[in-house]
């Protein structure tokens, strides 16, 4: 039902910040196919590999963290990160529903 | 993202104003989009088309371009008439759905703080009440008392504020005696049939949360239509 003001993932995200911690915010921006959540859906990611939030069913969010860490390993700002289905391993990294996301991801600084 | 834009957009939920927020995916810049404020400078150059998907309330990445439209829409109000058992429920499910509840009860005993903690309560009669709930075709209503009494004038108002939900609680036989009402003070078929009775999708559950869970399931499902 779109973004509602009562999402909590943005708040929490600015309690991790309050206590020092270092925060990446992943967002759906497209999809294509049977992609479990919609676009602006949102996963918050901090340096320690906590997370709150989804962008899939639970299909790529071990994925996403990982990406996560390594965009605050290389103190990078953004990412753009896609991911299909993968046949060989669809439930470690890809999409077992065949669909396609792809999400932005930013640091917060 | 920087760590005041989020500020920002934290600040514009708990105010519960619309806005949108706009990046540019090509160098991770961000800004806040509001109705009636100047857009940022860096994105003026697709200020048409941010506008265009702000007041269709879509969010996605405006074509041909590396900028991504993400927008932060009001709650869908929802009346509830009746601080009856199955409201308690209702809101329970509301809090994660999106849905502002405000219950009108002219009964003190029943709409008491103490009962629906931190939700509006109105403690009069729906004609009353209704002057001081604004309410448009945006709103919704359930009306959960099943007494004529109270429920019929709240279902009138709703048929003629024209709200894009109209549930009401009771049997079959309360549902037909109430049509039968409503036709009697003038209104059509057209208007009476409109309304959601007996309220609920069929799921067979009797109990306070069963009822609960199948209007809330009906009304998200009327949203959905009516977009």
């Amino acid at each position: 039902m779109k973004n509602s003001f009562d999402e909590k993932v943005l708040d929490e995200a600015r309690d991790w910040l309050k206590t020092n911690r270092k925060v990446v915010l992943a967002t759906v921006i497209q999809t294509w196919g049977s992609s479990p959540r919609p676009i602006g859906s949102r996963m918050i990611i901090n340096d320690k590999g906590d997370f709150s939030g989804s962008v899939s069913g639970g299909c790529v969010e071990t994925a996403v963290v990982r990406e996560c860490l390594g965009l605050i390993k290389e103190n990078k700002l953004f990412k753009k990160i896609e991911f299909k289905v993968s046949n060989e391993n669809a439930w470690e990294v890809g999409l077992a529903c065949g669909g396609e996301i792809s999400i932005f991801l930013e640091q917060i600084n | 993202m920087k760590e005041e834009l989020l500020k920002k957009i934290i600040e514009k939920k708990e105010k519960k104003i619309e806005f949108a927020i706009i990046t540019n995916l090509e160098n991770g810049e961000g800004c806040i989009f509001e109705k009636d404020k100047p857009l940022d400078k860096n994105f003026e150059k697709h200020k048409d088309e941010i506008m265009s998907q702000f007041h269709k309330k879509k969010n996605g990445i405006i074509e041909g371009t590396n900028i991504f439209v993400e927008n932060y829409i009001r709650p869908i109000k929802v009346i509830v008439v009746g601080a009856v058992h199955i409201a308690q429920y209702l809101i329970n499910f509301a809090k994660s759905l999106n849905f502002e509840i405000s219950i009108i009860d002219p009964r003190g005993y029943f709409a008491s703080e103490q009962r629906f903690p931190g939700i509006k309560i109105v403690n009069k009669w729906p004609k009353e009440a209704f002057t001081e709930i604004k309410t448009d075709k945006n709103t919704a209503l359930i009306a959960l008392t099943h007494d004529p009494k109270i429920d019929d004038p709240a279902i009138q108002h709703a048929i003629k504020s024209n709200f894009f939900y109209i549930g009401a609680l009771g049997s079959k036989k309360t549902h037909e005696n109430r049509c039968k009402r409503l036709k009697e003070s003038g209104f059509n078929d057209e208007q009476i049939n409109k309304i959601f009775g007996p309220i609920g999708i069929k799921l067979g559950g009797k109990s306070a949360p069963e009822i609960a869970l199948s209007i809330i399931a009906q009304l998200i499902s009327e949203v959905y239509n009516k977009q």
